[in-house]
């Protein structure tokens, strides 16, 4: 009995000495996953977001898991509800929404993230489990050593001139979704949520221009390396390839105006290290990760309060003579009516290609 | 002594018996877990339906079935994969035919050469391959640049039809030369030489002896080509531009991008009823054949 009393007491000496230890192995064994794009996206918010994180928060280390798109991002939330692998993910608005609808998120509050209170108020959207992190929008490309003069008008895309030039991602990818709500607007035809008929007559006219409507490996590339002259695209990913090859790909917002497209990030329902991933997201919409951000990848920041230089301001969407030419779209509305907006596609403007 | 010798016999039968589930026991594991349930979930998803934004209902129901099978869309686009299948299949067969009876015929270090000659393109990944075809059929490409050059204006190569066929055509060779050199295997040389002896000339000796012979392996051949080609989803999505819509593209775009899993489910049901069509077809003609 002495003899095991002895033992106890020397192993809770033993614990007691390692405690100190343990609790601090404990604190840096905080890892989060952030689920969002691959690529650009992925290349640029490492360096800029996550790193700078990581370095002010040493006992939170964030790892970045990749996804082509959104809908794959989804797909990985879906197959892991039973036990969530990823934390924290970065998706299009309208992808959120489906999964907010099954319940793959944590609705974030004020309370949770103060920092909603400084974001402009098109960050915090109805129905969406998480708040607006970036802002873009669709834009004209253009091979700039094709055209004397920048394209002015979405017009441009139905000149004669560019027959088997052009390069359209069909529905039902966002972009050409996109450009259905244009092309009605275009066409006069109305409020899009009742009607894109006109729209997609309009867009019929266009079809026998175009040489792809699914360009591989993306409509960039297509531009960049000479395959066609014209193509829609987000501005952030063509403004970032335009400076590196600006003789090759160049972006406009035509006089008619554009869409934007909206990027949330969202709390993952069953994260096991909640604390912390509400810490990142703090971090994502301050206006320092914002500001830097946006000077690599010029995605619109969603927290007003971040500095932005002027050459980065004129790259983005922010700009006020921008954001004048939009075209108010709701993304959640539009998502309802896809799969009818695809199926016109296919009978009615990709069979005249 | 007959008695002991009996149970001596089931007795060691049995332990035959026993050895030979030991052995398969970790295949039919590995198959259950890897293709048995993954199969039964998909059937299982088809089950269900995704609203308009894509979000998964949990009730069962027969909707998305119904929705499959009363839209015509999904019929054209059945019909032009088993259509396409089948073009790209017979013009492998064709293609592939004259090289693999070629290179049977050789011999020695020769034949070694040409088989590896053959077969060597599927070291390189179906990608990268259909990337090459973008580049020599593309737009700028060699082979428009070369028509251009001779003062034509060049079709459309790719992006349609026509360049789903040849990249995929160019992929599944491989695949068809190694299935007919299996069935090259039966021939003898000396029946030609017998056929030539009696005053056959030698298209009546391919068409008498060596087609009739070879008949297995070309059976092999379309059938691994045509289920090749039904499931084949990179090279048409990478050649076909957006025009040529297949079973397997419809798949990854109802599954990825359209969020709707119900009905990507319902369409890999679907494609596995044309698979399971094709078997029969293999099975039924491989019993006429031999």
């Amino acid at each position: 009995m002495n003899d095991l009393t002895r033992r106890n007491a020397l192993r809770l000496a033993a614990a007691g000495l390692a405690m100190p230890w343990v609790t601090k192995a404990q604190a840096q064994e905080r890892k989060i996953t952030l689920a969002a794009y691959t690529g650009m996206f992925e290349d640029l918010y490492k360096k800029t977001v996550v790193e700078p994180f990581m370095k002010a928060n040493p006992s939170i280390k964030v790892n970045y898991v990749g996804m082509p798109t959104s809908a794959q991002n989804l797909g990985t939330l879906r197959a892991q509800k039973a036990s969530p692998q990823v934390d924290v993910c970065i998706m299009d608005v309208t992808v959120a929404k489906a999964g907010a609808n099954e319940s793959l998120y944590k609705t974030v509050t004020t309370e949770q993230l103060p920092v909603m209170k400084q974001l402009t108020p098109s960050a915090l959207i109805e129905g969406a489990p998480g708040p607006a992190v970036t802002f873009d929008m669709i834009v004209l490309m253009y091979a700039p050593q094709k055209f004397q003069d920048a394209p002015t008008s979405w017009k441009e895309l139905w000149n004669a001139k560019h027959k088997n030039r052009i390069a359209i991602d069909a529905p039902p990818n966002l972009l050409g979704l996109g450009l259905t709500l244009i092309a009605n607007k275009m066409a006069g035809g109305g409020d899009y949520r009742q009607s894109v008929a006109k729209g997609i007559e309009l867009l019929g006219d266009l079809a026998p221009l175009v040489q792809t409507w699914e360009p591989k490996p993306d409509c960039y590339a297509a531009v960049t390396n000479g395959a066609v002259d014209l193509s829609i695209g987000y501005n952030a990913r063509t403004q970032i390839s335009s400076k590196q090859t600006p003789d090759r790909i160049a972006a406009v917002i035509p006089e008619q105006g554009s869409v934007a497209q909206i990027n949330t990030i969202n709390l993952v329902n069953g994260s096991s290290q909640t604390e912390a991933a509400l810490q990142f997201m703090s971090y994502a919409l301050s206006q320092e990760a914002q500001s830097t951000f946006t000077e690599a990848a010029y995605y619109s920041p969603t927290n007003p309060n971040a500095s932005i230089s002027a050459d980065a301001r004129q790259r983005t969407a922010a700009t006020p003579e921008k954001i004048a030419k939009m075209i108010d779209v709701d993304w959640i509305a539009v998502a309802k009516i896809r799969d009818a907006i695809t199926e016109q596609w296919r009978r009615n403007v990709i069979s005249r290609s | 002594m007959k008695d002991s010798a009996a149970v001596d016999q089931s007795n060691s039968s049995r332990r035959a018996a026993g050895v030979v589930f030991g052995l398969l026991l970790p295949i039919l594991i590995v198959n259950i877990i890897a293709f048995v349930v993954p199969v039964l979930n998909l059937a299982a998803m088809s089950f269900r339906s995704a609203t308009a934004i894509g979000s998964l209902d949990e009730a069962l129901t027969l909707s998305t079935w119904q929705s499959l099978l009363g839209d015509t869309f999904y019929w054209s686009i059945l019909w032009r994969t088993v259509w396409m299948g089948a073009l790209i299949t017979a013009v492998t067969l064709l293609l592939s035919y004259p090289l693999a009876l070629f290179v049977s015929r050789r011999s020695g270090w020769v034949k070694t050469v040409l088989v590896v000659a053959c077969i060597s393109p599927l070291l390189i990944s179906a990608v990268v391959r259909t990337y090459g075809w973008m580049v020599i059929l593309g737009n700028q490409g060699f082979l428009p640049a070369l028509i251009r050059a001779s003062g034509f204006t060049p079709p459309r190569l790719i992006n349609n039809e026509f360049g789903v066929l040849v990249g995929m055509t160019e992929i599944l060779m491989p695949y068809m030369i190694l299935s007919l050199l299996s069935g090259f295997g039966r021939l003898d040389p000396i029946l030609d030489q017998a056929a030539e002896t009696l005053g056959a000339r030698p298209l009546t000796v391919l068409r008498r002896i060596v087609l009739p012979l070879s008949l297995p392996g070309i059976l092999l051949g379309c059938l691994l080509c045509f289920v090749l080609a039904v499931s084949s989803f990179i090279t048409p999505k990478m050649l076909a531009g957006g025009r040529v819509s297949l079973l397997a593209t419809e798949i990854y775009d109802q599954a990825i991008v359209t969020l709707n899993w119900p009905l990507a489910a319902c369409l890999s049901v679907f494609i596995l009823f044309v698979f399971g069509a094709a078997l029969l077809a293999y099975g039924q003609l491989s019993k006429i054949v031999d």
